[in-house]
């Protein structure tokens, strides 16, 4: 069955064909995983309003350095159209590190479990093993799944987090973007970890003053929204209607966000454009070769009483399979390329390629489509020859 | 099959701008049964008249009538047809598909003409029993001497039983005992088939099996 479908004769124009088109998907692959990374955020952004206490950091929502009271959390849950206000606590994972390039930076969130979570993109994060935090977890972490392979944490590992000895309890799967780098707690446990941090913190709420307590000790909230409630809207009534905290409006960040990668979407099409030139010009030069390679037997086919028809749906049926025999040998070397690199970055919790089936759709609908319109092509060429003038220029 | 051409001519674009002109109006008729024998010195044009009969390549003028149809102009679909259903060619370099073993090669003949397969392998079989050719029906052409190539060409001119047969230098590269089967074959096709026969030769002895021995000699063709 597969030898009667092998092109026979047709090897090297098969691996021409791979080769050009291992580099159209290992191209694209790098694409589709930024793609990824750039929609993962934008959706998580679109998801949620982010609040944070009006202070002295800088950045926006939860990142910055404000402190948002208990109080300003029950405000905002007031405001109309609210659904869910959930208190949240964002620290960096090594205090060396800058604040900026918050979605490759390696974080420690705590969140309030007692509230669901409030984004609505990102209901439930997806877990790969064990399971996730429950309102009464203490000293139990929930690890991203770059987090985890970084260090090489399973379920039941140990995590000291701040010199406090933390159990994982849950893996998170891929989601190629932000939460991959985060660990995960309670909010109870990063006021501890923040407190532990910071020593000045611990005079201001250890003695009480401002009367401020532990419960004010968020970083910032994420707001969800009831159904029907335009999310934009509604941050800008938070920002008015609740003195003293940074409403970021979720449109306007994604926005941000999108000018922000837009050199990474320039790169991307830029990639993508050169795989399918490369791809492009070596599947349709190899084909067209592969025909005009033949035109000595076509004369002969033809003398043999081989209509254009005829003739045209044999070139085809080859050029079909020697397409898909190049794309699949090409999708094969690809992965093996693209395995192989991530295998090595892996430990330090990086993945270069998204070999996703859209990808290796459209590059196998490419593949057909080229290689069936330059055998086409060839083939219309040759056909304005007479036979015996077919025969002669190929001999 | 009655073949009749009236006022072939053909040239052929020279090096420079000049055409070079090979037939200067060739006229034929060779009727059913019968073997014209086409003789002529080398580069006279045996091989571009075989051609242009065979609906090869278009003539630049005349007419080419196979009984009462002008198959000369007719269009290519039509001469596809023609070519396929009622014309054989035996070529003067055989003209085997290197990538098809002699057996595909042999019966690459039924392919375009929608014969049934079964029958076409069991002719093919007798066929290529008889010309010898048989235990190397698995080999590629590359694989097989010249005089065997010839013989597999042979096999595929004839396979469909052609009214038409149109051989240039059948037995070209074969030694005696070979030549004899092969022109045997082309006499009993005639005798028994009917077949027309137009047969390019330098041999004697085929020229003498012939019904017609014609020259070809400064593009027209002639009695020899
Ligand atoms: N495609 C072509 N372009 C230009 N000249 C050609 C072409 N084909 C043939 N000729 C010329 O036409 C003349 C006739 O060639 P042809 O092959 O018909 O001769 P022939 O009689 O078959 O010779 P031979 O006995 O050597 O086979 C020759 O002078 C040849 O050079
Ligand atoms: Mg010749």
């Amino acid at each position: 069955m597969l030898r009667a479908l092998w092109p026979r004769g047709y090897l090297f124009t098969v691996l021409g064909i791979a080769v050009g088109m291992a580099g159209l998907v290992s191209l694209g692959a790098m694409a589709e995983r930024i793609t990824r990374f750039i929609d993962g955020g934008d959706r998580f952004v679109l998801g949620q309003i982010s609040v944070a206490g009006e202070g002295m950091g800088m950045g926006t929502g939860f990142t910055a350095g404000g402190l948002l009271p208990a109080a300003k959390i029950a405000e905002i849950a007031h405001v109309p159209g609210v659904a869910a206000v959930q208190a949240q606590v964002m620290l960096p994972l090594s205090t060396t590190t800058s604040h900026f390039l918050t979605l490759t930076q390696e974080l420690i969130l705590g969140i309030d479990l007692s509230v669901p979570m409030p984004n609505r993109h990102y209901r439930a994060l997806p877990v790969r093993a064990g399971r996730f935090l429950r309102p009464d977890d203490r000293r139990a972490v929930v690890v991203g799944a770059d987090f985890a392979a970084s260090r090489g944490l399973a379920v039941g590992g140990t995590l000291p987090l701040g010199s406090l000895p933390f159990t994982v309890i849950g893996v998170l799967d891929k989601t190629l973007t932000a939460p991959d780098r985060f660990a995960i707690v309670s909010i109870e446990d990063a006021r501890d970890l923040w407190l532990r941090r910071d020593p000045l913190l611990v005079q201001v709420f250890g003695s009480g003053a401002g009367g401020l307590g532990r419960r004010d000790l968020n970083s910032g909230a994420a707001v969800g929204w009831a159904p029907g409630v335009d999310p934009d809207t509604l941050a800008r009534r938070i920002q008015a209607e609740v003195r003293g905290v940074n409403v970021t409006i979720p449109g306007e960040l994604s926005r941000l966000l999108r000018t922000s990668t837009a050199f990474f979407s320039a790169l991307l099409f830029g990639i993508g454009a050169l795989g399918l030139v490369i791809g492009g010009l070596s599947l349709s030069n190899t084909v067209t070769a592969a025909v005009f390679e033949r035109i000595r037997d076509f004369g002969i086919k033809r003398a043999l009483g081989a209509t254009d028809l005829q003739l045209l749906g044999e070139v085809l049926g080859e050029a079909l399979r020697v397409s898909v025999g190049g794309c699949a040998g090409g999708v094969a070397l690809a992965l093996a390329l693209g395995f192989s690199v991530d295998a090595r970055v892996f430990r330090e919790g990086q993945q270069l390629f998204l070999f996703s089936p859209r990808l290796l759709l459209f590059a196998l609908g490419f593949a057909l489509l080229l290689g069936t319109l330059a055998a086409g092509y060839a083939t219309l060429r040759i056909a304005r020859l007479s036979p015996a003038e077919a025969i002669r220029r190929g001999s | 099959m009655l073949l009749r051409a009236v006022g072939l001519a053909k040239s052929y674009r020279g090096a420079g701008a000049e055409p070079i002109p090979v037939l200067r109006g060739v006229d034929l008729e060779v009727k059913a049964g019968e073997i014209a024998a086409i003789v002529g010195v080398s580069g006279s044009g045996k091989s571009t008249l075989l051609s242009v009969l065979g609906l090869l390549e278009p003539a630049d003028g005349g007419e080419i009538w196979l009984d009462s149809e002008r198959v000369s102009h007719l269009g290519r679909r039509a001469q596809a047809r023609m070519r396929g259903a009622r014309i054989g060619y035996v070529f003067q370099s055989f003209l085997l598909i290197s990538r098809l073993t002699a057996w595909e090669n042999v019966l690459l003949a039924a392919r375009y003409v929608g014969r049934d397969r079964r029958e076409a392998e069991q002719e093919a079989l007798r066929l290529m029993e008889r010309l010898d050719v048989l235990h190397r029906r698995g080999h590629y052409p590359a694989q097989l001497s010249g005089g065997e190539q010839q013989r597999v060409a042979f096999c595929r001119a004839v396979l469909n039983s052609p009214p038409l047969l149109l051989a240039d230098e059948p037995a070209g590269n074969l030694d005696e005992d070979h030549a004899r089967v092969i022109l045997g074959e082309i006499r009993a096709q005639a005798r028994e088939r009917g077949t027309t026969v137009i047969l390019v030769t330098h041999r004697a002895e085929a020229a003498a099996e012939a019904d017609h021995v014609l020259r070809l000699q400064g593009g027209r063709l002639e009695p020899s």
